[in-house]
């Protein structure tokens, strides 16, 4: 779809100013009354933090606010720090590339042979994804993300602020709706065709070829039923926001303002229930961000050796980039849903591959766990000679979407010193 | 567990063959065909050396030796992990008993005749190669053959999956839901361009003068205008004071020529600039077009031609005059003495068109008329007397050259049962059309490569052949041959081979390949630290790349051994790149091969900026990485990777320590020597060049240290301590120097052809070379011993192999 600026502003400008979720509810109100809704939302910060900025030195409630938490501090009561988790999978040979298995669980990224598994917030999506217009929102300030799919494909990514929120909440013209109609079932029997060309090819392949067919086979099937909710979506509303559309960041290097949109985006997404699930990725990139002070790039700068200059960048850097997870926790918080906050009904969960970025180190994870109505406002702290796995995390994540699971990838059960509140 | 082994050979193939999914029933292989005597030796050897750590409970290195029945597919690697350390030497750690030489290689050999035996097997069932599909660029090159349309496609399409291997690999490949709806969208934009549903674009064909363009401020600013064009004295890309042709944007899409006239200004050396192309808006993401340098005082023009989306236009920077804009503004352009860059003018034209309506459209259509749509004037559409029978001409056309071999008449129908509903459904014959072509995009046999175990016919080794050097579909000479079963007799394919090497497709082979093998993909994933780099600039970036791209083109076209990957006579190098190398009397932007002298530290891929580059940090280097680099790329024995429980060495920037101080604490760590005298020794070797492939004899520090003072200047980083790249290889010859150490890796040219054959027959074939390959590996080498090692040569040879020739 096409949208034009006219009709950008149009639906800027029809916003209503009312709570967005009392039109919501009225619709809601015609059903049965509803249970909360649970949502997730997962963050990777591809560099980790600097380790001694990040974890506070004490443990449990009264911890002593370290530099990087000071930045959350409005929030203290509403997080959980989680020091010494370790991940599957992860080696300082491969400490960039276990971004492809930082929420599956897979074992041995960037090895040859890699196969990666289900992503977190795919499995998610398999219970609760059509529930929604939009099963999960993958995003990314730059190219790759996080979310794989059950076939261990890589999920591409939606680095446009200004494309989502369009999809989101920007209606086509009559004739439009229509031509994207017709587009989808032209799409819906095309599948179908190639559905019937590749059983014929099927009968012609040995049997590692069938997998892989059987793979195009499954995706074309996904695909066919996507579009079809798609249709159905199509005639439906569109929900309305008060926010003005964002406007793309195209400085390749201020990957933290990219990030605070994908922020305001994933607050909006949320707010309109238009995705319960939401992966972001906060790349770090190779050139300087526009930050005082900061002149080197933060993939170098990551490397810092203990250079006290490069640190004192680094912090910089890092500090910015908490910031904008703490704006994001203040809007979620600020939106009342019922009795209750968004923030209160989202797990937001923020971790990196990294647990030294300058030595490649995979071992003491830095992990927080803000809202989705956990008992936060300690530091869980974990022997990082003796970790439990991740996993267990999001063992406690899923069940806290209302999955009935038990496991994921190598986790042992759900993560223990972790209560609902 | 201990049995006679010859006949636990046999049992132990059947056990693998006979596993249900695995194989269904491969012939057992009853005899070497090599000779190689049976042998008994494993079991015992293992005993004596393996078991004792290897086993148990809580096993040395969470590694227990696999069963010697074997049964599971994962016993294969374990396998080949035990075989790799007995043959490296890692295994058994340096503190315990060491066997002897005979019964180790014994073993080694042993082990790599079950691992061959039971791959052929599977091979012989499923082939080397499990279905293909074509990649990011494979599927961007054959749409641009395909349907003859010149477009961006990438943004649609996921990226390449990074390292390890190449992107060919099928193994690696994977289709998702979201790939398919991302294939359908460039399905439509790439019918849509190839259809001419528009009247014929008017040609733009103008001289566009600089004087006129509004930025460019006759006052005040870092231009001044002369009677002949505009003298720019300085641009600043962040700060967009930058030469924009805001008077010229493309109308549509196309091809468009430019000439650009300029020469340097208040200089006698040529200068150089950058243009850039891309939207409107400045702040999008702008393409780089290329540098160019013109002469002082000569007006000198170059030319280049753009394929460009709608509204774009083009910026021109110049580069390294020496002075900020500030400089400039501060004195007043009028006054500036400084050198310059003046541009005269700039002809463009375009779209360039031979016919309309385009060949794209002819070859779907031929010469079926176009009415103009009612309502909408300005839109052309395909029609048609005989819908059904013009729909099926055009289908099966169009299928053969998709599907890149005959199609079937089920298949035909299946694509016309669309064309049908469509129209039934009322569908305008062109709209019918197009959701034909579109399902044949969609379609598996156009995205998959198709063939059949064993060996590959005519089709299936015309497309291998042409996605291995052109990453692109076979085109009509190719199939031609097919369809006449010439292509697998030797001369025909050697010939073709020689052809689709001299097309300019070719340069797909060439971008690819080296984009991987050498990772020059991954040139922009470190940015140099500024403060310790302060020389490093785009355009040394960019010349390195299009270096060792040249570099392997020289190569393979004059036929050189591939020993020139490790050491050559020459270079191919530019000004910057010559500066840069400390090279004296090359200048200019052009690209020409120099003589190199004997003693000359530069020649060959190890000593590439672009290669330094990306085996380095930004910051640092590391013997490690390099090391390691250097193993797998070049000498074709990849190391194990590091242990989980491995800290990788912090790097010390503030001077204090030396990489090779730090380094020391894995060589006298047991656990660690076994891999890292492997590793380390030729990272060492190249521990002279920095992170962007400059030579040094101290390590630049911005600690401690001495002054560095470069032209005369004071630099901000310090000479830190002394750069030793000594070393010893594992088996024990010293080397003193990188030229020594080349030295050493000439004596087994061998093995560098070897090396080089596995990475060109991974890349061609779409799957990794394994131990069932081995013996035709040995073949294409002696073979290419006999013929000077030439890579060109190689080539051939790989294509006439077996294993390029089956599945």
């Amino acid at each position: 779809m096409r949208f034009n600026r006219r009709r950008v502003l149009r639906a800027s400008g029809v916003a209503l100013v009312l709570p967005w979720l009392d039109a919501f509810h009225a619709e809601a109100a015609t059903g049965r009354l509803q249970q909360p809704i649970r949502r997730m939302v997962c963050i990777c910060a591809p560099l980790g933090f600097y380790a001694p900025d990040f974890f506070p030195q004490q443990t449990g409630r009264d911890y002593e606010v370290t530099p990087h938490l000071q930045t959350l501090q409005q929030h203290r009561d509403n997080f959980t720090v989680i020091s010494g988790l370790m991940h599957t999978g992860g080696s300082p040979g491969f400490a960039h590339q276990a971004t492809a298995s930082f929420l599956t669980g897979a074992e041995g990224a960037g090895r040859p042979g890699f196969r990666n598994s289900i992503s977190l917030d795919q499995i998610a999506a398999e219970q609760i994804g059509e529930q929604t217009r939009f099963p999960t929102l993958t995003l990314s300030g730059e190219g790759l993300g996080l979310a794989w799919t059950r076939t261990g494909a890589q999920i591409p990514a939606d680095n446009s602020p200004s494309k989502v929120f369009a999809r989101m909440f920007l209606k086509g013209a009559q004739d439009e709706v229509r031509a994207q109609q017709q587009k989808l079932q032209l799409g819906r029997s095309i599948l179908d065709d190639v559905r019937a060309q590749a059983a014929r090819l099927q009968g012609t392949l040995g049997s590692s070829d069938r997998d892989k067919l059987e793979e195009y086979l499954t995706s074309v099937r996904d695909l066919e039923r996507r579009l079809q909710i798609e249709e159905q979506w199509l005639t439906r509303p569109l929900p309305i926001v008060a926010a003005t559309p964002p406007v793309d960041i195209s400085n390749p290097s201020d990957l933290i303002g990219r990030t605070r949109l994908l922020f305001e985006l994933t607050q909006l997404a949320l707010q309109t229930d238009s995705t319960r699930l939401v992966t972001i990725m906060m790349q770090g990139g190779t050139a300087a961000p526009p930050i005082p002070g900061v002149s080197l790039g933060h993939h170098d700068l990551s490397h810092h050796g203990r250079d006290p200059q490069k640190l004192e960048q680094l912090r910089l850097i890092e500090q910015e980039t908490l910031k904008t997870v703490g704006q994001l926790l203040t809007k979620l918080r600020g939106t009342q849903e019922q009795d209750s906050n968004l923030l209160e009904r989202t797990t937001v969960f923020l971790g990196s591959n990294l647990g030294d970025a300058s030595s490649h180190s995979v071992r003491n994870l830095p992990v927080l766990l803000a809202g989705g109505g956990f008992r936060h406002g300690q530091h869980l702290a974990f022997d990082p000679d003796n970790p439990p796995p991740l996993c267990n995390l999001f063992v406690s994540m899923l069940q806290r979407l209302g999955l009935e699971t038990t496991t994921f990838g190598n986790a042992t059960g759900t993560l223990t010193g972790l209560e609902l509140a | 567990m201990c049995m006679k082994q010859g006949v636990k050979r046999c049992r132990l193939v059947a056990i693998w063959l006979l596993l249900p999914g695995l194989v269904a029933a491969a012939p057992i292989p009853q005899s070497r065909p090599d000779g190689v005597p049976e042998t008994a030796a494993v079991a015992p050897f293992l005993r004596e050396h393996c078991e004792r750590c290897h086993s148990g409970p809580a096993p040395e290195g969470q590694f227990t030796l696999p069963t010697l029945t074997p049964s599971r597919q994962s016993d294969f690697s374990l396998w080949l992990k035990v075989r790799n350390q007995l043959r490296h030497g890692t295994m058994p750690p340096a503190a315990e008993p060491q066997p002897q030489t005979e019964p180790r290689t014994q073993v080694v050999a042993e082990i790599s005749h079950w691992l061959a035996d039971w791959q052929a097997a599977v091979n012989r069932q499923q082939g080397r190669t499990v279905l293909r599909r074509l990649n990011r660029s494979e599927y961007v090159n054959t749409i641009r053959d395909l349907l003859e349309v010149d477009i961006e496609l990438k943004d649609l399409l996921p990226e390449n999956p990074a390292e390890p291997g190449f992107d060919t690999t099928s193994q690696e490949q994977h289709v998702s839901p979201y790939l398919m709806q991302n294939y359908l969208n460039a399905a439509e934009r790439a019918i849509d361009a190839a259809i001419a549903s528009r009247p014929r674009p008017d040609v733009q064909n103008k001289r566009f003068d600089i004087r006129d363009e509004r930025t460019v401020k006759p006052k005040g600013s870092v231009y001044r205008h002369l009677e002949d064009g505009v003298a720019i004295f300085s641009s600043w890309v962040s700060a967009n004071i930058q030469v924009t042709l805001w008077q010229f944007q493309s109308r549509v899409r196309g091809r468009y020529r430019f000439r650009i006239s300029g020469y340097g200004f208040q200089t006698e050396k040529p200068v150089v600039f950058h243009v850039m192309v891309g939207p409107m808006n400045a702040a999008a993401q702008q393409d780089l077009v290329g540098y160019f340098d013109v002469a002082a005082n000569e007006p000198e023009v170059v030319e280049f031609e753009l394929s460009m989306e709608p509204a774009h236009t083009i910026r021109i920077i110049a580069d390294k005059l020496g002075a900020i804009p500030p400089d400039v503004e501060k004195v007043g352009a009028e006054n500036y003495k400084g050198p310059g860059l003046v541009i005269q003018w700039v002809d463009i034209e375009g779209p360039l068109l031979s016919d309309w309506p385009p060949s794209s459209h002819t070859r779907l259509f031929g010469t079926l008329p176009q009415h103009r749509l009612p309502g909408n004037p300005a839109r052309y559409e395909v029609v048609s007397e005989k819908p059904i029978e013009d729909a099926e001409q055009i289908l099966r056309r169009f299928m053969k050259r998709a599907f890149r071999r005959p199609v079937t008449e089920p298949e035909v129908e299946q694509c016309l049962t669309r064309v049908r509903a469509e129209l039934s459904a009322g569908a305008s014959f062109e709209t019918a059309v197009r959701a034909g072509l579109k399902s044949v995009l969609m379609s598996p046999q156009f995205l998959f490569l198709q063939e059949q175990p064993g060996r590959l016919d005519d089709y299936a080794l015309a497309s291998r052949l042409s996605y291995f050097l052109w990453s692109s579909m076979p085109d009509d000479t190719l199939l031609e041959l097919a369809a006449q079963n010439r292509l697998r007799e030797p001369a025909v394919l050697q010939q073709q081979t020689e052809r689709l090497l001299n097309d300019p497709r070719a340069r797909a082979f060439t971008d690819s390949f080296t984009g991987q093998w050498l990772g020059l993909r991954a040139i922009d994933a470190t940015m140099p630290d500024p403060m310790l780099y302060p020389e490093y600039d785009d355009i040394l970036k960019v010349s390195s790349v299009q270096e060792s791209r040249l570099f392997f083109d020289t190569v393979l076209r004059e036929n050189l051994s591939v020993t020139n990957f490790v050491r050559s006579d020459f270079a191919m190098l530019n000004g910057r790149l010559a500066e840069h190398y400390g090279i004296t009397g090359v200048q200019g932007m052009d690209f020409r091969k120099v003589p190199l002298p004997a003693d000359s530290h530069r020649g060959g891929v190890l000593t590439m900026a672009s290669v330094l580059k990306v085996t380095a940090n930004g910051t640092t280097t590391s013997p490690i990485l390099r090391g390691a680099w250097v193993l797998d790329r070049i000498l074709g024995t990849p190391p194990p990777r590091p242990n989980v429980a491995v800290e990788a060495i912090e790097p010390d920037i503030r001077g204090a320590t030396t990489i090779r101080q730090q380094l020391a604490r894995h060589r006298d760590t047991p656990a660690c020597a076994g891999c890292h005298r492997l590793i380390d020794p030729p990272g060492f070797a190249l521990e002279n060049f920095d992170v962007i492939g400059g030579w040094r004899d101290q390590y630049r520090s911005l600690g401690t240290g001495e002054p560095a003072v470069v032209n005369g200047r004071r630099q901000r980083f310090l000479h830190g301590p002394v750069v030793e790249s000594a070393d010893q290889l594992s088996d024990g010859r010293a080397f003193s120097s990188l030229n020594e150490f080349r030295g050493l890796l000439l004596q087994n040219p061998q093995q560098l052809a070897r090396a080089m054959a596995e990475k060109l027959l991974a890349y061609g074939t779409g799957a990794e070379v394994g131990e069932a390959d081995q013996r035709e590996l040995d073949r294409i080498v002696s073979r290419l011993a006999e013929q000077n090692f030439g890579f060109r040569s190689l080539i051939h040879e790989m294509v006439q192999s077996e294993i390029f020739q089956h599945k």
